[in-house]
């Protein structure tokens, strides 16, 4: 008779051997090899920033032995993503999650390939939460903890479910400490900026700004307690050209409130570099609107 | 109908039992005391190198309560295994497996003694085995790589599948959460040796 334990056991090497075609090796670094998803037949690969310490002479091992060099596509700091694309096609994309996602406490599986065969840690998911701002001002769709443990080279490695689907990229290096998974909508994401441009576009307005309690009577009018007061303006800056100035409070952007920094840096995304929006704020204490035309930071 | 979670609990215990059947304790002269398997009814017992390292006299504690003095029969430092005899017949044994089958991803429970706990056991799954695995010593060598928590106590003592058979000897640990067992076929091997041609036999 087989066992409950028996079958789960089998069903996780099961998921392990399903999964591992599209998991392959990272060779972009001196210590040990890293981990990377094929991302499309043709030869893309996502994998984790931090595991290449060099844009060139990176190579890829695949499953069955073989290695590959590979060019760096692009990649993104702030949300710890790189993407490759190895020379030749013929690869096996990786299945990627869609719909809800997983739940906490649920089993899940950390692959990696740091060697010539896949490897695999078991573990739970911790926690889950919105959409939340890295150290480094990357804006990652969904929160998503486990506990699996980080083997050595299993970054950029995916975290799979119960049915083998890839629920997004491991990193040990976005939070210390913590087993960290980019999931697969920002590997999306970021993978299709990079693409498209080779890095990831951020807008830039060119202002120091701190955040204030609006005075009383315009809170009400407003309908919002604090705003960004601009402290200083950089010359030349999108917000010099477009007329910002020194003593302004910021309140919203492109008709969306502006309470705090983080506000303004989620507004300031790729999507309106090179527009021209406008930015409402408190100038001797009468509300106004001024067009700013987003730069691009490079 | 239990549900799968009782199943799994009910489950759970066998496999742990039939782990620690064949589980000894090795005493060295010093304090406390590391682990071993018995591989042979008739007193065949496999543990670690380092488990013996030292002048005291070697002592086995059977899982009946006995405690014999057991002699070396072969020591390999660089596999990390020995082989020891004891006199004694009818010595409860585990079923062995086949260590050249472990897939990564599979469940497994290591029983050892933990810090002088006795019989202790944890359970995790493959992270992965051969040769070459990464920031490893000796890594030419092949080994099981396990996610679970070994701790000092536990070498020499046996690994086991989800069916309570013999995969592996546990054997080291890098951190809290990584072990590592030498796979059961390398024991196999070290065990025909030994048995053929006794190496550096000596009794304390």
């Amino acid at each position: 008779m087989t066992s409950v334990l028996q079958t789960l056991s089998q069903d996780m090497a099961a998921t392990v051997e399903a999964a591992g075609p599209a998991v392959v090796r990272v060779e972009g670094r001196r210590r040990v090899p890293a981990t990377g998803v094929v991302w499309s037949a043709d030869g893309l690969i996502v994998t984790a920033h931090h595991v290449l310490s060099r844009d060139e002479r990176i190579t890829v091992g695949l499953p069955d032995g073989s290695t590959r060099p590979a060019a760096l596509v692009g990649r993104d700091p702030s949300t710890d993503l790189a993407v490759l694309r190895a020379d030749g096609g013929g690869l096996t994309p990786a299945a990627w999650a869609s719909g809800d996602g997983p739940g906490v406490g649920q089993l899940v599986l950390a692959l990696g390939r740091p060697g010539r065969s896949v490897q695999a840690t078991l573990g739970i998911v911790s926690a889950l939460g919105e959409s939340w701002r890295t150290p480094a001002g990357g804006q990652i769709d969904r929160y998503l903890q486990t506990d699996v443990v980080m083997y050595p080279g299993f970054s950029g490695g995916p975290l799979v479910d119960a049915s083998g689907q890839v629920l997004g990229l491991n990193t040990s290096a976005l939070l210390r400490g913590i087993s960290v998974t980019v999931p697969a909508a920002t590997v999306r994401a970021v993978a299709d900026a990079l693409l498209a441009h080779g890095h990831i576009r951020r807008g830039y307005l060119g202002v120091g700004a701190q955040p204030v309690r609006l005075p009383e009577a315009l809170a009400g009018q407003i309908g919002q307690e604090t705003g960004l007061l601009i402290a200083s303006v950089e010359p030349g800056s999108p917000a010099d050209a477009g007329g910002l100035m020194l003593g302004d409070t910021i309140v919203a952007l492109d008709g969306h409130p502006v309470h705090h920094m983080d506000d303004l840096l989620a507004l300031l995304g790729g999507d309106r570099a090179g527009k021209a929006v406008p930015v409402r704020v408190v100038r001797g204490g009468q509300v106004q609107d001024v067009t700013v035309t987003i730069g691009e930071r490079a | 109908m239990p549900t799968v979670w009782e199943q799994l609990n009910a489950e759970l215990p066998p496999v742990v039992d039939r782990a620690q059947s064949a589980l000894v304790q090795i005493r060295n002269g010093g304090q406390g005391f590391g682990a071993g398997t018995i591989w042979h009814a008739d007193g065949l017992i496999v543990t670690n190198a380092h488990v013996i390292a030292g002048r005291g006299a070697l002592r086995v504690a059977l899982p009946d309560g006995r405690t014999l003095p057991a002699t070396i029969l072969a020591s390999d430092p660089d596999r990390d295994l020995a082989a020891l005899v004891v006199t004694a017949s009818d010595l409860p044994t585990v079923e062995l497996g086949d260590s050249r089958r472990v897939r990564p991803g599979q469940w497994v429970m290591a029983v050892g003694h933990p810090w002088g706990v006795a019989g202790a056991v944890t359970g995790g799954v493959v992270i992965g085995m051969g040769a070459g695995l990464p920031e490893i010593p000796r890594a030419h060598h092949e080994w099981i790589a396990l996610d679970l928590h070994m701790r000092p106590g536990h070498s020499g003592g046996p690994l086991v599948d989800v069916a309570g058979r013999l995969i592996g000897i546990n054997t080291m640990i890098a951190g809290p959460d990584v072990g590592f067992a030498v796979p059961l076929h390398v024991v196999a091997r070290f065990l025909k040796r030994a048995l053929a041609a006794p190496q550096r036999v000596r009794s304390r």
